[in-house]
């Protein structure tokens, strides 16, 4: 209750004043106070339009700082008030899922790969912005292309990809006398054994198969390192089919690490996003795959094992080294009423000297989705840099040899590959029977979304 | 020409039908339907609506962003030749009465202790109710760090400190480990549920039964078996009644230890949902996914509550 309100509450009760003048005076109260805060109400229309503003947390606390502050400050020079929200790995499709159906979308968001053709409905077309970009950088990398048109009509602006690689203990590697990597096998599975120590609870190698984004994206390198895929030239289904002799190899290789070279860890296969930084920030492998994120955390903790790692291009296999490249995009949606303005804030957060002080403080996990942005000498500063760069320079985009399609999508958000793996390694089908098993789920998945 | 009711003759506004129905509802009827209506509303509003329009959404092609389209039974019948869907149903099964199963024997042993003449009852009695209380996502990320091979601490005291395993165990990634990996923290989390309620369930049972029947030289056993399990038998139907739709719709513990991997090992309906929604983006086949056992669930819960009024009646 009102303090005042309740002042004269007590007066009533003290019988020094009338019930009516109580009356009179609450009224006067009540009515001043309602004109109060119209007027605030006003004064804050008068500080100008209001935007949702939708980001990505990503591990890299550096870079979400550097960009929540170019977004205040770009707020403060338009005189917009920017009301921020943050999503993360966990929650960022449900949000979207949420406030797409309820037809209550942010103006602008953040979003991954799979933003621009799964919410296209949602979206506007954003072609002329993408085009005014993307020309004075050199264009798109050819995966960033795919993953934001379709037909030549933009749904989403490309940003950024995670650098990455394998991260791998060179302290190790020069005690032993043993080269970098190259090739998954024989040159890991060498690393592997050689350096691995189970008495010191040393692994030689950890790379989960498990339903999450590293497995995924393992899972479908893995797969085209042995010249497989998941869909053929046309974007049909592939796995136990065209390719299955390649992707037999393949997912075989993958299972063979775990329960017949025993090179990875005991648990390896309930391993979530993080479980591999852990271990291996934990001192317990010897090299692993993982974004840059990894590289980062070790540098801001000041971690002893940061001077002692090379982050190296991700191994390949007999056809060659893949590895599928994710850009995050900007999303602009269609129910906004400040299109104009969202437009700005992308031209705004995307202007060099933004993107590069952004960059910088991301570690190599604000890698380049335009040509020119990868001669920028930054990728030269630190030796890890580099194999991060080569990394994003050879990408690819999901669903390739064949487009991306929102099939090619579905797979990967349903974790069908790492389903795969999981039916051998632990529901101990075979290789060809859970190919066989993960081509009808994939061909049933092409089916329903070919209708759509 | 319009004729007022007022212009009516007595007899005629006094109708029958008005009069039957103050009879057979009594002369405060129309009282009662002014209070019944906002209940009636809100029902409609908040359950039927809801309920209906999710049917009709079942039964629809819906991804996001796009308009419903209708296909009839397609969902239901795809979903019931889909391997995975029978894997989750099949595990949601084992992971519900896997639990419950325990949870009701562990419940009644904690009823049983706590009971007896024990000393800092009060303090035990608190200690076992906090796997209830703390929160389930808490619980759930602890037992990850827990289960975790490399840097868990159960592989860590069984294998460093006790020496009992030559290696770790992957508690969340091997063969029907997962599954009991996942079971026996739901049945951590749910046990003091049970006991507390069978505890207040055996402090009614007057001391004089077991007083009487000690006179009549029954046993330990027969005493728990002819007094102890007869006065709880109501409160247990309904722990266990509550408990099993508990279980069944559990999502935070399967998600947060194993999202369902893996490969589908411990895969369970309410995952399955939510990744058909979320993840798939198809959301007729979601909902059709959450409605699928509604039925099987339904008949359990009459099956029950039917048993529940024969006992009371009896």
């Amino acid at each position: 209750m009102d303090r005042r309100i309740r002042q004269l509450a007590e007066q009533v009760d003290a019988h020094h004043i009338s019930r009516r003048e109580f009356v009179r005076r609450t009224a006067l109260i009540t009515g001043s106070t309602a004109v109060g805060l119209g007027v605030l109400s006003s004064m804050a229309h008068a500080q100008g339009p209001k935007m949702r503003v939708w980001l990505f947390k990503s591990y890299v606390t550096g870079g979400n700082d550097i960009l929540a502050k170019q977004v205040e400050g770009w707020a403060a020079e338009r005189k917009v008030q920017v009301e921020f929200d943050w999503a993360t790995f966990g929650d960022r499709e449900q949000k979207f899922v949420a406030a797409i159906e309820a037809g209550n979308p942010p103006d602008i968001a953040e979003m991954n790969y799979q933003g621009p053709l799964r919410y296209r409905p949602a979206l506007r077309d954003v072609t002329k912005l993408a085009k005014d970009l993307a020309a004075p950088r050199g264009g798109l990398l050819p995966f960033a292309e795919r993953v934001a048109q379709l037909n030549g009509q933009y749904s989403g602006i490309p940003r950024l990809v995670f650098g990455g690689g394998l991260h791998i203990r060179k302290d190790i590697l020069a005690e032993k006398g043993l080269k970098m990597p190259k090739l998954y096998d024989p040159d890991v599975l060498d690393v592997a054994r050689k350096c691995q120590d189970t008495s010191k609870d040393l692994w030689g190698f950890g790379q989960t198969l498990n339903r999450c984004d590293d497995g995924n994206a393992f899972m479908q390198n893995i797969l085209w390192d042995y010249g497989g895929a998941t869909w053929d030239k046309d974007g049909k289904p592939a796995l136990g089919t065209t390719y299955l002799k390649e992707n037999m190899a393949a997912l075989q290789f993958a299972v063979d690490s775990i329960q017949k070279h025993k090179v990875q860890p005991p648990g390896v296969m309930s391993w979530t996003d993080v479980s591999n930084n852990e271990a291996y920030m934990a001192g317990k492998l010897v090299c692993t795959n993982n974004g840059a994120s990894l590289y980062y955390a070790m540098g801001a903790r000041k971690h002893p094992l940061y001077e002692k790692t090379q982050v190296l291009l991700t191994p390949g296999g007999p056809a060659g080294t893949f590895v599928a490249s994710n850009p995050y995009c900007w999303g602009l949606f269609k129910a906004s009423k400040n299109a104009e303005l969202a437009e700005d804030l992308v031209r705004w957060v995307e202007d060099e000297k933004r993107f590069e002080e952004y960059m910088t403080a991301c570690a190599g996990q604000a890698g380049t989705v335009y040509k020119t942005r990868a001669e920028h000498p930054y990728w030269k500063s630190d030796p890890n840099y580099e194999g991060m760069l080569q990394n994003i320079l050879r990408g690819v985009w999901n669903g390739y040899p064949g487009p991306l399609t929102p099939a090619s999508i579905e797979v990967q958000a349903q974790y069908i590959l790492c389903d795969m793996a999981g039916r051998v390694v632990v529901g101990g089908l075979s290789v060809e029977a859970a190919l066989k098993e993960a081509h009808k789920r994939v061909e049933e998945i092409h089916r329903i979304r070919s209708r759509a | 020409m319009a004729i007022s009711t007022a212009q009516l003759p007595g007899e005629l506004t006094n109708r029958p039908g008005r009069v039957g129905l103050k009879r057979v509802l009594g002369p405060d009827y129309r009282m009662a339907y002014l209070f019944i209506t906002p209940i009636v509303l809100l029902v409609l509003s908040l359950v039927a609506y809801p309920f209906t329009y999710a049917i009709y959404l079942s039964m629809t092609h819906k991804l996001v962003g796009l308009p419903p389209v209708f296909v009839g039974f397609e969902n239901y019948i795809r979903l019931t030749w889909d391997g995975f869907f029978q894997r989750a149903v099949v595990n949601s099964f084992i992971f519900t009465f896997g639990s419950v199963g325990f949870k009701l024997v562990l419940g009644v042993v904690m009823a049983l202790v706590l009971t007896a003449n024990i000393r800092w009852r009060s303090f035990w009695t608190g200690v076992l109710l906090i796997p209830w209380v703390a929160p389930t996502v808490v619980s759930a990320l602890n037992f990850l760090w827990i289960f975790d091979g490399s840097l868990g601490v159960l592989n860590y005291v069984l294998v460093r400190v006790l020496g009992v395993l030559p290696q770790g165990l992957g508690w969340l990634s091997e063969p029907g480990l997962a599954m009991a990996s996942v079971v026996a923290v739901n049945i951590w989390r749910g046990f003091p549920f049970f006991g507390i309620s069978f505890l207040a369930g055996m402090k009614a049972i007057p001391a004089e039964l077991y007083e009487a029947a000690e006179v009549d030289g029954a046993s330990v056993v027969q005493r728990f078996r002819h007094i102890t399990l007869p006065g709880i038998r109501n409160i247990m139907i309904i722990v266990v009644l509550l408990s099993t739709i508990w279980t069944f719709n559990d999502f935070q513990i399967i998600y947060i230890l194993t999202k369902g991997g893996p490969g589908g090992t411990t895969m369970v309906m309410p995952v399955f949902t939510y990744e058909t929604a979320f993840g798939a983006q198809r959301l007729g086949e979601a909902i059709a996914v959450a409605l699928y056992l509604l039925p099987a669930l339904a008949v359990t819960i009459m099956v029950l509550a039917r048993y529940m009024r024969k006992g009371r009646k009896a």
